[in-house]
């Protein structure tokens, strides 16, 4: 089983991502899970979303968990959340800063030792200069899939662009460019 | 002709999305509803495929849920099929209507996504709305996931239009827990679930101008006992039809329900029996406490709460030593109503175990895998002492002092 | 004088209201309370006269609720200009009318409201109350007289 823990405001986009990194992980015969912490929650509320992933059907369907990756899709609340909670040792965190590594963990004193688990991806700017707005969810889902050795590229791009097939082909194509330039950018 | 919808094998979907995709297959003709979160996706969904000419039929929005359930009514006493959805407030102020449509026989299937009933208001997953339902003549079904809302809503139409059974339906999943989490659902072909759900055979409908009929007539106490009766018998009767809809539901599918299910069961001492999610974790809670202690956990899970398994309850339990019954509703000053049935049951077993009841996860409050090993492990000690050795009835995953009430007699 | 018979098969308020149907068991019951208008198949019974519908034991028409009438409204042929007013307005459907021409009362379905004596615009009125007993010949007989118009006074 793996855990995945989303951090994000309402309206970044968190959910969808969680639903879109499902489905793509669905198309490989796996079993997966997303869901989030949200409801009566406006726009620029903090939010976590979840995933499950398994090669089994998934009864948990508590909302705790010990996540295995903790992505961090909005610059600030890697500050005034806590991303760490309920870390385990393996915890592997991917965390959006146009900050260098070693100057966010300075500023966050819960990663400090864990520079080896912590990487770091722009994907405010990267949605930004790919997508024209600030949608950070697909970058993310590029920069997990390079730290997460989950899937290739080439094959979670194909299946992504089937899950995003009803928007726009404009849409689709700077989603693809966001999440290949994460992945080739995550430190 | 309707537009054919792209559906793959393997879809992920959540539990709303799943429920109106079972809506588009069994070919709904009419939706009356006031959509309100969390159950909202569902009608919506329908409305869209309408709108996208994926499916022909009619959803109309009205100005309450009062409201939406008395179209339900009128369309379903036209003798078309009908369905709807809701959830919590706007599942209560259905309540009253809930009673004309089990009164009338009418076979609606109503998708309810179980969330708290206000004050404090709460968006959340509990079971307050499900239990204000539980006297009111419908069937209700229990679905731990999206599949099983999926699976569930299209068995629903097999029972509720069954002329034997002619009663409304109930499905409920689990607001937000199942509602809004994507997992990996199959779906069955259309032309199968077609297939497999059929055409409506009306009866008794108000369309059929060969022979005009009266709907809602007054009874008072020379005949209204009489109707009651027949409608209890009814419902009491539905249980072979619901058993052997869930058999062809298998055979086609693969997926096996039952009225009462029962999990690792073979030879548990200690049962945790819930409804709706909380049954899945809890199955994870057995499985790894097996591992780690040794202590023989078990889970029981009722799939029809409405009738109520009486007999397949105490089938299930006869051999268990200690029983956690949990009520994801607040009781209101009384013990549990899941704890008074099931305690009910055991009560004429030959062994009757240890019965207790915990309140837990109103408002949505987590259910832990370690909050379920917990409860088995304390049912143990139970087991070991021969008594409860708790309050009989405590509150799990609450703040504060410890909250419980009444202990075993012993005098 | 109207025919107490009129329009009247044999079915029409054949019972008491509260005495109803011999009382059945659960078993036997109706589903849903749900209750048939008619005995057989009643496709275009709505282009049918009342006396040729097979009202059912559970349609109204077959029950009377006239018992508990204390006055009754009469009927004076001779006045009556057709004006459907009365028809209209009665609450109970108790106006026997066929192609616009008044035909006399439902005593098995007329309650004694007077709402047919109140919108009857003739002069005098061709329906007056008369006590539930008093016998049709002697209360036509002692219809009053054509009331002339109060002039106003000069003063008012």
């Amino acid at each position: 089983m793996t855990e995945i823990r989303w951090h994000s405001r309402a309206g970044q986009g968190a959910v969808s991502g969680a639903k879109g990194l499902g489905d793509v992980v669905a198309t490989t015969g796996k079993e997966v899970q997303a869901f989030a912490l949200y409801g009566s929650a406006k726009r620029g509320a903090a939010l976590r979303a979840y995933n499950r992933i398994s090669d089994e059907q998934i009864f948990n369907h508590a909302k705790f968990m010990n996540p295995d990756y903790v992505l961090v899709i909005d610059p600030a609340l890697a500050f005034t959340d806590n991303i760490e909670v309920n870390e385990k040792e393996s915890t592997k965190y991917i965390i959006t800063t146009h900050l260098s590594k070693e100057e966010l963990i300075t500023g966050i004193p819960a990663l400090a030792g864990k520079e080896d688990r912590v990487f770091t991806v722009d994907c405010v700017q990267i949605s930004l200069d790919t997508i024209g707005r600030s949608i950070p969810n697909s970058p993310m889902l590029g920069a997990f899939v390079k730290v997460s050795g989950m899937f290739e590229l080439d094959y979670f791009l194909e299946n992504m662009a089937r899950v995003l097939a009803k928007f726009p082909q404009k849409i689709i194509d700077g989603n693809m460019a966001a999440i290949t330039r994460a992945y080739n950018e995550v430190k | 002709m309707a537009v054919k919808f792209d559906l793959n094998e393997r879809e992920v979907w959540d539990g709303n999305y799943a429920a109106s995709q079972a809506l588009r297959q069994a070919d709904v003709d009419v939706v009356v509803a006031y959509p309100i979160t969390p159950s909202t996706p569902i009608v919506e969904n329908y409305g869209s495929y309408v709108g996208n000419g994926y499916i022909d039929g009619e959803f109309v929005m009205v100005e309450s849920e009062h409201a939406a359930m008395s179209g339900c009514i009128g369309a379903s006493a036209s003798g078309g099929r009908v369905s709807t959805a809701t959830s919590s407030q706007g599942f209560a102020l259905m309540a009253e209507v809930l009673y004309q449509a089990s009164g009338m026989r009418l076979p609606i299937v109503l998708n309810v996504v179980n969330r708290a009933l206000a004050s404090p208001l709460n968006v959340r997953g509990d079971h307050a709305d499900m239990y204000l339902g539980r006297d009111s003549g419908w069937i209700q079904f229990g679905a731990f996931n999206a599949q099983e809302a999926y699976d569930l809503a299209l068995c629903a139409f097999r029972v509720a239009e069954n002329h034997s059974v002619r009663l409304p339906v109930m499905v409920h999943q689990d607001g937000f827990i199942t509602s809004h989490t994507a997992q990996n659902v199959y779906p069955l072909t259309d032309e199968a679930a077609k297939k497999f759900v059929g055409e409506i055979v009306p009866v008794d409908d108000m369309l059929d101008f060969s022979r005009p009929v009266t709907y809602g007539a007054q009874t008072e106490e020379d005949w209204h006992f009489e109707h009651k009766a027949k409608q209890h018998k009814a419902i009491m009767d539905s249980r072979s039809v619901i058993d052997d809809v869930f058999t062809e539901f298998k055979e086609l599918t693969g997926r096996e329900y039952k009225r009462v299910e029962s999990y690792d069961m073979e030879d548990a001492d200690v049962v945790i029996i819930g409804l709706g999610t909380t049954v899945e974790t809890a199955r994870v809670a057995a499985r790894e406490l097996r591992a780690e202690t040794g202590i023989k956990a078990g889970v029981v899970a009722i799939r029809c709460f409405r009738p109520f398994p009486y007999d397949e309850v105490r089938e299930a339990l006869k051999n268990a030593k200690s029983i956690a019954v949990t009520d994801r509703s607040s009781p209101g000053g009384a013990m549990g109503a899941f704890y008074n049935e099931v305690s009910a049951a055991m009560y004429t077993s030959k062994n009757r175990p240890l019965v207790t009841g915990f309140v837990y996860g109103l408002g949505g409050r987590d259910f832990s895998i370690e909050e379920a090993k917990r409860i088995f492990t304390e049912q143990q000690a139970h087991a070991d002492a021969g008594y409860i050795t708790t309050d009989i009835q405590q509150f799990s995953g609450l703040r504060g002092p410890k909250l419980g009430f009444f202990q075993t007699d012993r005098s | 004088m109207q025919d107490l018979k009129l329009l009247a098969n044999d079915n029409r308020g054949r019972s008491q209201l509260e005495a109803g149907f011999d009382l059945l068991g659960w078993d036997e019951v109706t589903q849903g309370s749900v209750l048939p208008s008619f005995d057989g198949d009643a496709t275009g019974i709505a282009n049918m006269k009342a006396e040729e519908r097979t009202y059912s034991g559970y349609n109204s028409y077959t029950a009377t609720v006239a018992s508990w009438r204390v006055i009754k409204p009469v009927f004076n042929r001779d006045i009556c200009i057709d004006c459907q007013n009365c028809w209209v307005w009665c609450p109970d459907s108790s106006i026997l009318s066929r192609d616009k021409q008044m035909l006399g009362i439902d005593y098995d379905h007329c309650k004694g409201c007077e709402v047919c004596v109140e919108v009857c615009p003739t002069n005098p009125k061709s329906l007056l109350m008369f006590n539930e007993h008093a016998d049709l010949e002697e209360s036509l007989a002692s219809w009053p007289e054509k009331k002339k118009k109060e002039k106003k006074s000069e003063e008012a």
